[in-house]
């Protein structure tokens, strides 16, 4: 049954243009991040022919430490509008009090959406990277496979604990304002927890900082080990609280 | 075997009891017509039975299942919603398309083309947001045919058809009859006086009135008698002089009186023309129509 209605989110992906959009935004982003940080020191120096500015040569950790700014920027963003009324809207239409009159479990209705999300975040992520990987390869010298990629797979981490939130949220709120509302509102908290350096280690959005860390000086996973730990539980936590939630909820 | 059993059923909001000790009965292969003004409890009741939302105390029976201790019994009915909102995206056949994959129904693509053809929306090739709210409602009872389902609950199912697509669903839902239970609400009375077997009347979240339409068309027969003569000023002074009258009113060159003993009534009239020596153009006894009921029911005369 999750498999069917997977099957339904990727046609509505599909038909609705979302499906482009997001494919257009992580492939546009893997590509233009290398070449970006590769022209990124001639352009610096075209600004003034007067001033002498010196810049570093370019590596390919300035390719993807680009690339991962953007996927925490605008590529999360997009994730959040896409993803954040993928329940409430539905409540909000009634086609979620349609398909679940029909006998369908709503556990399974809402982690259909879960996963489904998830599949399409990871294969996109992890397309994106070897774009980015390839491109970087070329443009620069020498490009390092092993920590691009581990940094790569904390981002899912990161977008695991996002999509989590996404899907809460979603639960929670009966249109997309009141969903968009208390994923801001925690995201915010969470923000604010982060500058607290005791718990910080356990804050999920501290993965974001985390990956250019591993890029800069290189893969730490034992410093990192309690915010992937907290990160998996919490993003479990909000899965479950937003499937129970939904299950005892009132529908149009 | 009764489809829908309902024992105590309340549903309380936080302002609002919207239904209170709703004991209500439909037995299988009948069509059920559920009234009742705006704001009675009529898509409440609709929403407990589907397990959308929960009952404050009281339960209901689905099919023998109880609705607090199972969902099972949802597979079993179709339901059209008064308001029918689908995934604008689909095309109706990509919809119960989808719909069919769900709900496990086998040989689905032959199943498809006799329910839209049902329906009337077998060339309707376009998305659905673009439908007419009677396209989607017409798409809302394909949707709830097509799995088979033993019980049907329809909320409102032709307030937004046009009186022709009104015919045909009303046509539709009465060849049901007999091989599947139809339970539907609705405001539009002579929908129900023309295919109902049995009616409940809610007001306020009570129900007021539950038989069939004949009994309760028997129960609320106001002994009223419609009368045409050739002089009908000289008929009602002589009929006001003669007959105990509870009412008397004379509209479009007829006399309407109410009285208490039909038949001495229609042993007296016949005399009171021949004596008056005028002509009698019409007797008739007027059967009270269902609105008549309602409105006396739910306005509590």
């Amino acid at each position: 049954m999750v498999f069917k209605l997977m099957k339904k989110e990727f046609i509505e992906f599909r038909k609705t243009g979302k499906l482009i959009a997001i494919i257009v935004t992580f492939l546009l982003f893997s590509i233009l991040s290398p070449i970006t940080a590769k022209i990124m020191p001639e352009m610096i120096k075209s600004i003034s022919s007067e001033i002498t500015i010196i810049v570093p040569p370019p590596t390919w950790k300035d390719a993807f430490l680009q690339f991962f700014k953007n996927l925490n920027q605008i590529v999360f963003l997009i994730v959040v509008l896409l993803f954040i009324g993928s329940i409430a809207e539905e409540k909000n239409r009634r086609t979620a009090g349609l398909i679940v009159s029909k006998g369908i479990d709503r556990r399974e209705w809402v982690l259909a959406k879960f996963l489904f999300q998830i599949s399409l975040v990871f294969v996109l992520t992890i397309v994106s990277f070897f774009l980015c990987y390839y491109y970087s390869a070329i443009l620069f010298p020498y490009t390092e496979f092993g920590t691009s990629l581990q940094s790569c797979l904390l981002f899912l981490f990161y977008m695991t604990f996002i999509i989590s939130l996404t899907i809460f949220s979603s639960s929670v709120g009966n249109n997309i304002i009141q969903a968009g509302g208390i994923f801001i509102a925690i995201f915010i908290i969470l923000g604010i927890l982060n500058m607290f350096p005791s718990i910080k280690a356990y804050n999920p959005i501290y993965l974001s900082s985390l990956e250019n860390q591993w890029i800069v000086s290189g893969v730490d996973w034992s410093s990192s080990i309690k915010t992937i730990i907290s990160s998996v539980i919490l993003s479990t936590l909000l899965v479950s609280v937003g499937v129970y939630l939904f299950n005892f909820q009132e529908l149009e | 075997m009764s489809v829908i059993r309902t024992e105590g059923l309340c549903k309380y909001f936080k302002d609002k009891k919207a239904l209170e000790e709703l004991n209500l009965e439909v037995p299988k292969g009948i069509i059920f017509g559920y009234l009742g003004p705006n704001g009675a409890g009529k898509t409440t009741t609709i929403r407990v039975l589907l397990n959308l939302a929960k009952p404050t105390k009281g339960t209901a029976y689905i099919l023998g299942e109880d609705i607090r201790k199972s969902r099972n019994y949802l597979r079993k009915v179709g339901f059209l919603p008064d308001v029918p909102n689908f995934y604008n995206f689909f095309t109706a056949r990509e919809f119960l398309s989808f719909i069919a994959d769900i709900t496990g129904i086998e040989n689905p693509k032959k199943r498809i083309e006799e329910t839209l053809d049902l329906v009337g929306l077998k060339n309707e090739k376009s998305r659905i947001g673009t439908y007419s709210r009677g396209m989607k409602q017409r798409l809302g009872l394909a949707q709830a045919l097509l799995p088979d389902p033993e019980l049907l609950i329809l909320d409102e199912p032709t307030s937004s058809l046009d009186p022709q697509g009104r015919k045909e669903v009303l046509d539709l839902i009465f060849s049901l009859k007999g091989n599947k239970t139809v339970f539907f609400s609705t405001h539009i009375l002579t929908d129900v006086e023309r295919i109902c077997d049995r009616i409940g009347i809610l007001k306020e979240g009570r129900l007021i009135l539950e038989d069939s339409i004949e009994n309760i068309k028997k129960r609320y027969r106001k002994r009223r008698v419609l009368i045409e003569v050739d002089n009908l000023e000289k008929f009602s002074d002589k009929i006001k002089e003669t007959l105990p009258l509870n009412f008397l009113e004379i509209k479009d060159n007829s006399i309407i009186i109410e009285v208490s003993d039909i038949q001495y009534t229609l042993r007296e009239i016949p005399k009171l023309i021949v004596q008056n020596d005028l002509v009698l153009e019409r007797l008739e006894i007027l059967e009270p129509s269902l609105e008549d009921v309602f409105l006396e029911v739910t306005s509590g005369v």
